[in-house]
């Protein structure tokens, strides 16, 4: 191999950099972590399932997480990170309102059940 | 049927936030500019290849590697294993209450590459497996009088038996344990397990074929702390300690045959485990639903598919690297293909230990705080125990923010490419005489180096598991 095939493939290299990094600057733009949630969102549980899936919550830190939780079934909700918990009553709802104060990823759960309900996003 | 794959969480329910798009803009650009001034700048004569040996003092020497210290050693490593398998076989099935799990995946598989990189192998003398063998042979040589014949151990086998090792332990925990149905990771009894089957196996090996060529070349832990252990500083050369020049035993690493299998097998099942929830996450999820489509049971689909996108990993990664090396092998000049394959292969440990810190650095400092609070005053995580007061503590979610975990993983995976890249130039002034053809033969492992390093920059973009 001479140079100029080696200076052509170190460009083809760089060509291939610049594009995927086009794309995900292209991409993020339209991330929703742009956005945050606002009010209280409420969490259905129906048959120890989160209805409609794992509920997606983003704040930037400092703001105030409020969600509320409505199951059918009695378990006990874990928010992981910020180690709160609190009883729910088959039919019941508990109610969570705290300062997003940890910044990261993480899940709330159904615990006995191992059952993932919430991913909570805090931006920093 | 459509079906959300159950993620592995490596035992605490929190991940990192992807990296923003502008600090991988700029650290993939930085990575650029870093390696074309590389080349322009490097010297024309090996530095790494002599080692610059200094003894310390023999004192020193004599009190740290003195028979009873070296019992002393072995002896933690043996009882710290006990603990651990004692802890998972009798304690908690919740995998982060109990002190196994943390202390074989976390304490011991991320600490131990952590501290090899800056001091040598310190697992060596720790190892619990090297230390009762080493026991066995001494007590057959004083009873028999002679010392024990082994089999003669199968070159060409070289590292494999580590390489294939390495991704079994990794598999145990993120594919086996991650679809065991419990959400946070495998089940602390199972890891039990699979940790005395291991003790079994390798002290069969090592009475196979002795205890010291089974650490150098099958035994998983020694050989792949013993890798990170060749960056580091400090040594020990006819029965003594010393330093030498950081990196310089890199360089005599990957003399043994599969050398390569070992690294690019780290850098692999760290990639897939980065990837999973993300860069691969929706062709993980097309090919589960194939599978269950296909009548395959949940949990085998998941396991199935998992295994196969790590083994096309590991299979991508190594294409990567032989595409580097047969690249190498058309500047003219150059060694034959295998000498260049195995000769560059240390050059790519920076590069694992930079995804390794990039992917684990936020587990481990969380997960040791639980390591060294509750789980060593409740090791079984009953609640019944409190050893040292400190079973109520928790981990601290506050101690590092989402903007210093970035940077320090975009800051290793940076470290790491210039490292790796030093090396590479650095081995190749020594194959190539001519230096023009040495630095030719370089537009080749900068390629795969840029693609590595890039790549691991992508992976924390889009999930930061």
């Amino acid at each position: 191999m001479n140079s100029n095939t080696a200076r052509a493939l170190v460009g083809a290299g760089i060509v291939v950099v610049a594009v995927v990094l086009l794309i995900v600057l292209k991409s993020d733009n339209s991330d929703s972590s742009a956005t945050t949630t606002k009010g209280v969102t409420t969490i259905v549980i129906k048959n120890g399932e989160p209805v409609g899936g794992i509920a997606q919550l983003t704040y930037n830190k400092g703001e105030e997480v409020r969600f509320k939780v409505d199951s059918d079934v009695s378990d006990e909700v874990h928010m992981h990170g910020y180690d709160i918990m609190k009883d729910v009553k088959a039919g019941g709802s508990v109610s969570f309102d705290f300062p997003a104060t940890i910044e990261g990823v993480f899940e709330a759960e159904l615990e006995g059940r191992k059952e993932q309900i919430l991913e909570l996003t805090v931006n920093p | 049927m459509s079906s959300i794959l159950p993620i592995a969480h490596a035992l605490i329910a929190r991940k990192d936030l992807p990296v923003p798009a502008w600090l991988f803009a700029w650290a993939a650009s930085i990575v650029l500019i870093v390696s074309f001034f590389a080349l322009s700048v490097g010297w024309r004569t090996p530095r790494f290849e002599k080692d610059r040996w200094r003894p310390l003092s023999a004192g020193l020497s004599r009190a740290l590697l003195s028979l009873p210290a070296q019992i002393l050693y072995g002896a933690v490593g043996v009882f710290l294993l006990g603990v651990a398998i004692y802890a998972g076989l009798r304690g908690t099935e919740a995998p982060d209450r109990n002190f196994a799990l943390t202390f074989l995946y976390v304490t011991t598989w991320l600490g131990f590459p952590l501290f090899s990189v800056f001091l040598g192998d310190v697992f060596r003398p720790f190892n619990p497996w090297r230390a009762a063998g080493r026991a066995v042979e001494g007590g057959f040589t004083a009873l028999a009088g002679q010392r024990p014949a082994h089999l003669r151990y199968p070159e060409k086998l070289g590292r494999w038996p580590a390489a294939i090792g390495l991704l079994a332990v990794v598999w145990l925990e993120i594919v086996y344990g991650a679809s065991g149905g419990v959400a946070v990771g495998l089940d602390p009894h199972a890891a039990a397990v699979a940790a005395v089957l291991y003790t079994g196996y390798t002290l069969v090996m090592m009475a196979l074929f002795g205890v010291e060529q089974w650490c150098r070349t099958g035994e998983v832990f020694s050989v792949y702390f013993g890798m990170f252990g060749t960056l580091g500083c400090f040594g020990t050369k006819d029965g003594r300690l010393g330093t030498r020049r950081p990196f310089s035993a890199a360089t005599k690493w990957a003399t043994v045959p599969g050398s390569a299998a070992v690294v690019i097998a780290s850098i692999a099942s760290t990639s897939f485990d980065g990837a999973q929830e993300g860069a691969f996450k929706s062709a993980l999820e097309s090919t589960f639903n194939h599978l269950v489509d296909a009548g395959v049971g949940l949990t085998s689909a998941l396991r199935l598919t998992d295994t196969i996108f790590m083994l096309l990993t590991f299979a991508g990664v190594a294409l990567v690297y032989l595409i580097g090396v047969r690249g190498m092998a058309g500047v003219p000049g150059a060694p034959s293909f295998k000498k260049l394959r195995d000769g560059f292969a240390h050059t790519l440990i920076p590069i694992a230990f930079a995804y390794l810190v990039a992917h684990y650095f936020s587990l481990f400092v969380f997960q040791e705080q639980a390591q060294f609070t509750y789980l060593l005053s409740d090791p079984l995580g009953t609640g019944t125990t409190d050893l040292f007061g400190t079973a109520s503590s928790g981990i601290d979610f506050r101690l590092l923010g989402a903007n210093a975990i970035w940077y320090v993983q975009v800051g290793a995976l940076v470290v790491g490419h210039v490292i790796g890249l030093t090396l590479a130039h650095d081995r190749a002034t020594a194959y190539w005489g001519d230096y023009r053809q040495a630095a030719r033969s370089q537009y080749w492992m900068l390629a795969v180096m840029v693609a590595f390093t890039c790549f691991g920059l992508y992976l924390l973009s889009v999930a930061n598991a």
